[in-house]
Formats: C-alpha cells, sequence, structure tokens
C-alpha cells in the first residue's frame, strides 16, 4: 500500500505539503483565467457568486412586497408596481436562485472531489451552461427591471398570452434559455457519476450528495423539456397567435397549467433533493458518526424523483379536473411522505448517540429537519382534498413552500456554504458571527412565515395587494419578521467576505469529516487530487460506528 | 473498397478529465443519449396533446388530417429513412479509416435533410393556398371548431420544432463534414462522427413517430 | 334582519367564522390531521434537541449502539405514518365527493367572473355586482364561467372555491347555517385589479332572502329573458314548434343523452348547449343535417346563461 493510499483511508494523518502544486484559486491570477477556466470549482465560484447577486435582487423585491402590505389600503405602489415586484420575486428566486442554488455551486465543486474524479464529464459544456445561464437571466433581469412583466413566475394562460400588457415575451425567452443551462448541467451530472467514479467508489460508497444530485438531474432531464415546450407555445400564442391555451384562439387554458405543472412540480424536488443531501453531510459530519440506514436514504432520493413526477395534479384541485383524477393525485401526493419520512427519521437515529458539535453548519441542519418537517406536513394538509379547496392559493401555500424553500433549501445552502466554506476558499469563517446569524435567520424566518398560515387559513387569497383590514395585524408581524431575516442575512455576506482575507487559515479537513473532498488541500489543487484515489472503505467511515455484525 | 493505402488510423485524443480512451468514448456517447432522452420529453408533450385531442374529438381532428399532405408527409419519411442509412454508412467507414467515402456518405446525408426542408417548404406553402393556417390574419377554410384549430396549431408548432432540429442538424453536420475533411481528423476526434450520427438518427425518428401521430392515424 | 356587522370588526380573529355545516367538518379535519401532526413531529423535534444536548461531543456517555441500520425499524416509521395520514386522504376524498355532488334541489345563481369583477344573477333574473345574497338553510349552487382569464371564486366562510374558467362552465355549492356577512374573493391572480375584485355574501333567512328578491329589482326572470332571446337571435325560426325547417326538437332536452352522428351519445348539459350554440359544427346529431350558423363572438355569455335557462325550462308537450 502506497503512503497515498493510508491518506484516503485516514484524512486526518498529516498531509504531504512538500512538492505541491499551486491551488485552484492561485495557480492562475488572470480575468482570463476566471471568465474562460473549464475548472469546475472555479465554475462553481463564477455560479456562487452570481446566484449570491440574483438572491439580493430577489431579496429586495421581497422586501419591497412585504413594506407594501405594512398597510391594508396598498398606498406605497401602485397596483401594477405590485405586481410586478412579487412576480420579479418569484422568477428571480424560483428560475435565478433556487434551481441552481446548490446543484450548480456545490453539485459542481463537489461531485468530482466526492467520487475522486479530475473533473466533470464535460468541463467546456459546463462552463457554456454558465454562459447560457447568465445570458438568460441577465437578460430576464434587464426585462424585470426596465420593462416589468405581471404574471407572476406561474405564467399562467391565458393571462400571459392575450391580457397582460408588459413585456412577457422577453422574460419568457430568458427563463427558456436558463432552462438549457438546468439541461446541460444536470446532463453533465448524470454522465460524470455513472462513468468519472475514481476505482473503488461503488454506487453505494457514494456519500449522499451525490445520490441526491443525481436524482436532481434526472429531473433537469426529463423535467425542463416540458417547461421548455409550455414556454415556447406560450411565446407562440403571445407572439403569432398560434392558439394553445387561449378559448378564444381555440385553445385550453388547463393545458398549460397540466404542462406547467408537469415540470414545475418536480421543480420543487430540483430545490429540495439537493438540501437534503447537505444536510445528510452536516449531520453525519457534526455528529461523526455513520449515517443511519445509509440505503434507504439513497433509494429514498430516487423515490422522491420518480414520484414527484406523478403528482402534479394537485396543484389543480380547484380547476374542474375530474373527480377520479383528482383523488388519484391527491394519493399519489400522500405518498411522497413515505421517503420523506424515511429522511428525516433517519437523520434522527443518526444523531442519537453521535458526539455532537453545535457549530454554525450543524445549527443550520438542525434548523432545517424542524422547518422542512412543518413544510412538508403542511403540504399534506394541501394534498388533502376537502383541504385544499379552502386554503388553495392562499397565504397558506405562501407559507408552506416558504417552509420548503427557505426553512428548507436556503437553511440547507447556507449550512453547506459554511461547512464546505474551508474547502472552497481556504479560510475559516469566524464561528461566533456564524451562530448569531444563524439564530437571527431561524427566528425571523419564523416571524415571517407562521403567520402568513394563519392568515391563508383565515382566508387571505395570495398576490393580494390590498387586503381586507382585519389581516393587518399578522400582515405587519410578517413584514417585522422578515427585517429580523433580512439583517440575519447580512450577517453571513459580510463575514464570510471578510474572511477571504482576514479569517484563519483552513486545514485540509477541519471538521474531522469523512469523504474524498477531504482528503485534498484546502483550497484543492488544479485537478484535485495528487494521484487518482482508490477507495475501499465504506461511506461515512465516522468513528462512532456500530459493532461489526458477525 | 478500403485497403491499407486509403485507410488511415483511427483513434481518439484523451483529454485531460480522463483516465482512458475507452472512459472519454463511453462518457460522449452517454452525453448524446442523455442530450436525446431530454429532446424526447421536449416532444413528448405535444405526441400527447395530439393524441388525446384525437380521442376526445375524433371528428373535428379527422376533419384536420383529411387536409395534410399525406404523399408529401410519406415521401419525407422515405427521405429521412435514406438519410439515416448514409449516415450510418459514414460511421462504418469512419471506423474503417476511409475519409472520402466516410466524407461523401456525410454530405449525401446532408442533402437528403435538405430535401426533407425543401418538401416540408412546399407543403407548408400549399397549406397557407389552401387557407389551412388558422394563426394568420387572412381567410381560414378547415372547421371551426376549437379542436380542430388546436390540432392544427400542434401539427405547426410540432413540425416547426422538428424542422428547427433538422436545420441544426444539418448545419452541425456540414460543419463537421469540414472539420472531417482536414488531415488527422480520424485520428483525434473518430468518436463525433459516431455521437453526431446518434443525433440524426433521432431527428429522424422523431420524424416516424411525427407522421403516423399527426397524418395516419384516423385518417 | 338577523345579520351581524361587517366582517371588518373582526379584527383578532384567529379563526375564520364557519357558516355552513361542510365549513365545520372541514375545521374538524383540519384540527385533527393538525393533532396528528403534532404526534408525529414532536417527538422529533424533543429527540433532536435532547440528542443534541446530551450526546454533546465533549460529554462522556454511552455511545455504543446496536446497528447503523435496521430495516424493520426504518420500515415501520416510513409506514405508520403514511398509512396514519391515509385516514385524512380517505376523509378529505370522502368530503369533495359530496363537494362535486350538488343537491338537485340546489338554488341556482349564475356568475360571471371578468377583469375585475364578479356579475351574480339569481333565478328570478336579480342581478349583483360584486356582492351576493343567498338564503340561510338551502343549498346554493353557482354556476360561473369567465369572459377573459382564469379567476376563482372563493367564499372562506364556507371553506369552498373553484377556478372560473374561459370557454368552459364550473360549479361550487354550499348549504350556509349561518345569517351574517362574509366576504368573497377572487383568488387566482387575474392582472393589474385582482386584489379589489371581492366583495361580501350576504347570508339571509329565506324570509329575508324573499324581501330582498323582490326589493332588488328585475324586469324578468333569466328564464324569461332567454325565452325573449330565443325570440331575437331568431332561434324559433327552426327550433320553434311552428318551424319548417328539421331541426332537433329542444324540449325536455337538458340532461338527456343526445345520439351522436359518429356514434355513442352526449349528454346535453350547461356546457353542451353552450358549445351548440358557439360551434354547431361540433359534434353532429345522428339524423339532421347541419345547416345551424355559428353564434361564435354574437352571442355574449350572460345570454348565453339566459338562452341555457331558458331551453332548460322547455318541457316536452303532455308531460
Amino acid at each position: 500500500m502506497s503512503p497515498l493510499d493510508s491518506l484516503y483511508r485516514d484524512p486526518d494523518t498529516a498531509r504531504i505539503t512538500l512538492d505541491r502544486p499551486a491551488d485552484y484559486l492561485h495557480a492562475e491570477h488572470t480575468l482570463r483565467s476566471w471568465f474562460f477556466t473549464t475548472d469546475h470549482k472555479r465554475i462553481a465560484l463564477l455560479y456562487l457568486a452570481s446566484i449570491t447577486g440574483f438572491f439580493v435582487l430577489g431579496a429586495i423585491a421581497a422586501g419591497l412586497v412585504r413594506l407594501s402590505l405594512v398597510v391594508p389600503n396598498g398606498v406605497i405602489f401602485t397596483n401594477d408596481t405590485y405586481n410586478k415586484l412579487f412576480t420579479m420575486h418569484g422568477v428571480i428566486m424560483v428560475w435565478f436562485f433556487l434551481i441552481p442554488s446548490i446543484p450548480a455551486t456545490f453539485g459542481n465543486f463537489l461531485i468530482p472531489l466526492m467520487i475522486g474524479a479530475k473533473d466533470l464529464a464535460f468541463p467546456r459544456l459546463n462552463l457554456l451552461s454558465w454562459y447560457v445561464f447568465m445570458t438568460g437571466a441577465l437578460f430576464t433581469m434587464v426585462v424585470l427591471i426596465v420593462g416589468g412583466v405581471d404574471t407572476g413566475w406561474t405564467f399562467y394562460a391565458p393571462f400571459s398570452t392575450t391580457y397582460s400588457n408588459f413585456y412577457v415575451i422577453p422574460a419568457l425567452i430568458g427563463v427558456i434559455i436558463v432552462g438549457f443551462s438546468s439541461i446541460l448541467t444536470g446532463l453533465n451530472f448524470i454522465v460524470t457519476i455513472h462513468k468519472m467514479r475514481c476505482p473503488g467508489m461503488t454506487w453505494f460508497r457514494m456519500p449522499i450528495f451525490v445520490w441526491t444530485l443525481y436524482a436532481t438531474s434526472l429531473i433537469f432531464l426529463l423535467g425542463t423539456p416540458v417547461i421548455t415546450l409550455a414556454l415556447i407555445l406560450l411565446v407562440m400564442e403571445r407572439a403569432f397567435h398560434i392558439g394553445v391555451f387561449d378559448p378564444k384562439l381555440g385553445g385550453d387554458p388547463v393545458l398549460f397549467e397540466h404542462l406547467f405543472w408537469f415540470y414545475s412540480h418536480p421543480a420543487v424536488y430540483i430545490m429540495v433533493l439537493p438540501g437534503m443531501g447537505v444536510v445528510t453531510e452536516l449531520v453525519a459530519a457534526f455528529s461523526q458518526k455513520r449515517v443511519f440506514g445509509y440505503r434507504f436514504v439513497a433509494y429514498a432520493s430516487i423515490g422522491l424523483a420518480s414520484i414527484t413526477f406523478f403528482v402534479w395534479g394537485h396543484h389543480m384541485f380547484v380547476n374542474g379536473q375530474s373527480q377520479l383524477a383528482s383523488t388519484v393525485f391527491s394519493f399519489l401526493s400522500f405518498a411522497v411522505a413515505v421517503p420523506s419520512a424515511v429522511k428525516v427519521y433517519n437523520w434522527t437515529a443518526t444523531i442519537h448517540k453521535g458526539a455532537i458539535r453545535l457549530d454554525t453548519p450543524m445549527l443550520y441542519a438542525m434548523g432545517y429537519i424542524g422547518l422542512f418537517v412543518l413544510g412538508g406536513l403542511t403540504g399534506l394538509f394541501l394534498a388533502t382534498l376537502a383541504v385544499d379547496a379552502h386554503l388553495h392559493d392562499t397565504y397558506f401555500v405562501v407559507a408552506h413552500f416558504h417552509y420548503i424553500m427557505v426553512g428548507g433549501t436556503m437553511l440547507a445552502f447556507l449550512g453547506g456554504l459554511h461547512y464546505w466554506w474551508p474547502k472552497f476558499t481556504g479560510r475559516m469563517y469566524p464561528e461566533a458571527w456564524g451562530r448569531v446569524g444563524a439564530l437571527l435567520i431561524f427566528i425571523g424566518f419564523n416571524v415571517t412565515f407562521f403567520p402568513q398560515f394563519i392568515l391563508g387559513y383565515l382566508g387571505m387569497p395570495r398576490r393580494y395587494h390590498v387586503y381586507p383590514p382585519e389581516f393587518q395585524l399578522l400582515n405587519v408581524l410578517s413584514s417585522a419578521g422578515s427585517t429580523i431575516l433580512a439583517l440575519g442575512y447580512f450577517f453571513p455576506m459580510i463575514y464570510l467576505v471578510w474572511s477571504l482575507w482576514f479569517g484563519k487559515r483552513a486545514p485540509a479537513n477541519p471538521w474531522q469529516a469523512k469523504g474524498l473532498e477531504w482528503t485534498t488541500s484546502s483550497p484543492p489543487p488544479a485537478h484535485n487530487f495528487l494521484a487518482i484515489p482508490r477507495v475501499d472503505f465504506e461511506p461515512y467511515d465516522y468513528p462512532i460506528k456500530a459493532p461489526e455484525r458477525a | 473498397m478500403p485497403d491499407a493505402v486509403t485507410a488511415e488510423a483511427v483513434d481518439i485524443e484523451l483529454a485531460e478529465q480522463f483516465v482512458t480512451k475507452e472512459q472519454q468514448r463511453d462518457v460522449g456517447t452517454l452525453g448524446m443519449w442523455a442530450w436525446l432522452v431530454t429532446e424526447l420529453l421536449l416532444f413528448a408533450g405535444l405526441f400527447l396533446c395530439a393524441l388525446i385531442l384525437r380521442i376526445q374529438f375524433p371528428a373535428d381532428v379527422t376533419l384536420a388530417t383529411t387536409h395534410l399532405k399525406f404523399w408529401i408527409g410519406a415521401t419525407n419519411t422515405a427521405v429521412l429513412i435514406c438519410s439515416s442509412l448514409t449516415m450510418s454508412g459514414a460511421i462504418v467507414l469512419s471506423r474503417l479509416g476511409w475519409r472520402r467515402g466516410m466524407l461523401g456518405c456525410m454530405l449525401a446525408t446532408a442533402c437528403l435533410g435538405t430535401l426533407f426542408l425543401v418538401l416540408k417548404g412546399y407543403e407548408y406553402y400549399q397549406d397557407y393556398d389552401e387557407n389551412m393556417m388558422p394563426f394568420l390574419a387572412r381567410p381560414y377554410a378547415l372547421g371551426a371548431h376549437p379542436s380542430t384549430r388546436l390540432f392544427l396549431d400542434i401539427y405547426y408548432v410540432t413540425t416547426g420544432l422538428h424542422g428547427v432540429h433538422l436545420i441544426t442538424g444539418v448545419s452541425i453536420l456540414l460543419v463537421l463534414t469540414w472539420q472531417a475533411s482536414r488531415p488527422r481528423f480520424l485520428q483525434m476526434h473518430q468518436n463525433r462522427i459516431e455521437i453526431y450520427g446518434l443525433y440524426w438518427h433521432f431527428i429522424d425518428l422523431i420524424w416516424i413517430i411525427v407522421f403516423p401521430v399527426l397524418y395516419v392515424l384516423n385518417r | 334582519m338577523s345579520v351581524s356587522g361587517s366582517p371588518a370588526e373582526h379584527a383578532l380573529a384567529l379563526w375564520p367564522p364557519a357558516a355552513s355545516h361542510a365549513a365545520t367538518h372541514v375545521d374538524y379535519l383540519i384540527l385533527a390531521f393538525t393533532a396528528v401532526t403534532l404526534l408525529l413531529t414532536v417527538p422529533i423535534f424533543l429527540a433532536i434537541t435532547y440528542f443534541a444536548l446530551v450526546y454533546r461531543a465533549n460529554r462522556r456517555v454511552d455511545r455504543t449502539h446496536g446497528s447503523d441500520r435496521n430495516v424493520k425499524l426504518e420500515l415501520s416509521w416510513m409506514l405508520i405514518p403514511f398509512f396514519l395520514t391515509l385516514t385524512f386522504f380517505a376523509w378529505g376524498a370522502q368530503m369533495f365527493d359530496t363537494a362535486k355532488h350538488p343537491p338537485a334541489n340546489a338554488l341556482r345563481i349564475e356568475a360571471i367572473g371578468r377583469q375585475w369583477m364578479w356579475k351574480f344573477q339569481h333565478p328570478g333574473g336579480q342581478a349583483e355586482i360584486n356582492d351576493l345574497h343567498v338564503p340561510a338553510g338551502q343549498p346554493v349552487l353557482v354556476n360561473m364561467i369567465s369572459q377573459d382569464v382564469i379567476h376563482s371564486l372563493y367564499l372562506p366562510s364556507f371553506r369552498v372555491q373553484m377556478e372560473t374558467l374561459p370557454g368552459r362552465y364550473t360549479q361550487l355549492w354550499f348549504t350556509a347555517n349561518l345569517p351574517g356577512i362574509y366576504r368573497l374573493y377572487c383568488s387566482e391572480y387575474c392582472g393589474t385589479d385582482h386584489s379589489v375584485m371581492d366583495g361580501q355574501i350576504t347570508v339571509q333567512s329565506p324570509r329575508d332572502y324573499e324581501h330582498w328578491l323582490s326589493q332588488a329589482g328585475s324586469s324578468q326572470s333569466l328564464a324569461a329573458g332567454g325565452k325573449r332571446l330565443f325570440a331575437n337571435y331568431g332561434c324559433t325560426g327552426c327550433h320553434g314548434a311552428a318551424a319548417t325547417v328539421r331541426a332537433p326538437m329542444l324540449a325536455g332536452l337538458y340532461g338527456r343523452p343526445v345520439p351522436m352522428e359518429a356514434g355513442g351519445t352526449v349528454t346535453a348539459s350547461d356546457d353542451y348547449i353552450r358549445d351548440k350554440i358557439l360551434n354547431p359544427d361540433h359534434n353532429l346529431i345522428a339524423g339532421y343535417k347541419q345547416v345551424m350558423p355559428s353564434f361564435a363572438g354574437v352571442i355574449p355569455e350572460d345570454e348565453l346563461i339566459q338562452l341555457i335557462a331558458y331551453i332548460k325550462t322547455m318541457q316536452e308537450p303532455g308531460s
């Protein structure tokens, strides 16, 4: 056995520091070396920078929406401005932040590191995906800011095709372009995971994070073309009057709902699954314990990605869909609870009897579990036919999906960002500030969104600019919470940037975590490993483990 | 036939992210298959809409289908099947390293693809002449019922989308032919011909679904 | 008048008023579901917090455990919550079934949604904009259609909503049991003034409702209006009793199966009659030559509703 082999087995041993090649950040310094790089790690950082920018814009739009809702009579913004603001928030957050968030940044950076590859299968395609993403996203962004679109991120026909007076077509074209970037990223991941694993890295030795990204990529590949088609048909109808959705032109508006949700429900799992993967890594690392029921957790990812293609009809219980279809979709939606339950209970069992450190990433992971459970179960409420007839299109739905998207995906994103920050940058973030930020975000989030469950049950419809005065108290509470949430977001933004220059130098493996990404230096060299690793140990090979079975 | 003199060495150049050439070949092929799956899903929605329309409103859809130019569609099907044959020929010859024959087959494929587009264009022109395009600001002659219109709209979107794929395919093929005409191409990038072949067969396959679904069923 | 004040007075309410038995039923369902949810989740929250405190890395505690997988345990926490929640699926589906089958004796209100107002019409022809009066104790069926984009009629106090689609009728029904004034909304985003496309629904005792109807003023009922339109649009020329053209007789048509030329039958529903007026070429009827002109773009939605109301009242001679 070579000395390198023992290094991969036990990452805690002293690193070989002599003759080390320059790490990927310092290999080259020109602007060109960033914008024309094919290194998956640099591309991941390009994505990280761009989606952070989009997140800030989306958050500003959300802040303005919450500001407007402080008063019930809607005097702060005009009706069209308000409609443009919530459309801007939705379009940016869904299409340009949440969908690329974890896959395009962490996935790009970590998949090759975690499976012991030198790069993704198609490095140039990977760079192309970023350019495609930026082209579409910036284009739509300019449209949203300069002209504005008032359709909501759902673009329901025939409003979007015939009745909206704003710039729907350019906005749609941008979103269609971004869809191609998703497809190319998903394609790259699938091929990489199939063909680029290092010797000994079998499917069941892959980290759960890689499993969840594999499942996510399947959705990218199978779902995105359908939304591309639906949006192309919208453009055709609006531009050339090729009637597919507007009854006045011979179309059917319900058809758009079908095509839209056939993608957009699975898209929820594009946002959720990678978060689950991140949290699994965090829970195992900060409990120093093997993931409980590894195989079930892995299967559950694929299970979720499969079931999610058969539940789109639960967005359409109140549009005249046949009773039989609604009942079947309701039942299938309940089935989503099965793989979700496995994940949550197995995380809990992983924490049981671990050696737990409550560092910032673990705080985010624990917050994630709580909020995701709440978000998921309120999803079951909405999947119940008679309940949906009341809560559909109310603030209950808004609260539900923010618990999944912010309480789930966003917290997982931040937890992962802190966990892998040393690996990305070679610097440690300040731990105390990290914990304060995590706490503020958790509190701010709950104060913002819990009142919205009540508002929804009281019957406040979503996308209302002017609302009945009896709802003002809860709305003010929610807006107050959003300021705490915004303050919370400032913390990581400031201290993470600060740490780039002033943070402590990070060791290769600051968390005593297992997994190939921790066996290479922080930050890793240009081609990730000094030599191709060979894996002959099980995943999550942590010190606390059950006695070997006979 | 290729002999030892005309046949060139056939190989690929190892890119830096791979360990073996076999891995590199597999990656290319799998990547194209993944892309084709996504393309298939793009068309699947349209096929599904057309089929559901046929089941729900058989009479209205038949009214539309009887006005489609069956014989042009059938000829085009034959043209595309021939082009798949020439593309397969190009792939076989590329494996043998017989560059001139391969280039000939590729050009023939591009010509057949263009022939398809010309015939399709003529078919659109006839439709236009017969006032079959409900979305234009001119008289429209077929049944007024929404499902007839919807079916025709889906027909134009589907064939248009397929046409866009074919135009892309022919353009890429011409560029590839130009690249392949340079020396040493087959020694460095032989697998590009095979990967491109998959895409061409796929465009063909889509048309082979389009033809029965839109032209033939309950005619 | 036993009607309570404006809904805006309930400023601090944390629970919406329930104005029908079905609404109370939904509340029970949601409360029971919440209880089960808490049963399933509170142990997780408590366990995570407890573990995080007891098994802190710097504490000396016993960390030996059996195994890092346990298929039986995992299957049980996968399936037991699933079957537990399936109860609520069944409960919700059963209530949904009731909601999909309005009673035959329901009072029928016709609603038209358009950017950005609701128009409601009572059988007697009384029309209201954005507000709706209904009697307590009697099932009320709202039959609706949109003139432009998708809207959705939402009555939170009855825990019901239904999208209002262009080109197609949709329905919802409820039985109010508590007189009062409640809110109604458009809940599907429909453009600039979506948020002011709302109004009030007033539930009155049957006697007050009769009184209101008589005060609301209407020259003629929907069916009577339809009869006038039937003559004005020249329908009587072919479909009337004295017609010389051989056209299908409409008496007793509503709700009956109509034989199709292409084989099979279609039930003469509201949608069928509307479609037949607008697109007579579609669904050709067995035994008749299609000579009827299309009225698409000629007859507006509210007149279509009156025509259909009239056609429904046409009885077969002798019945």
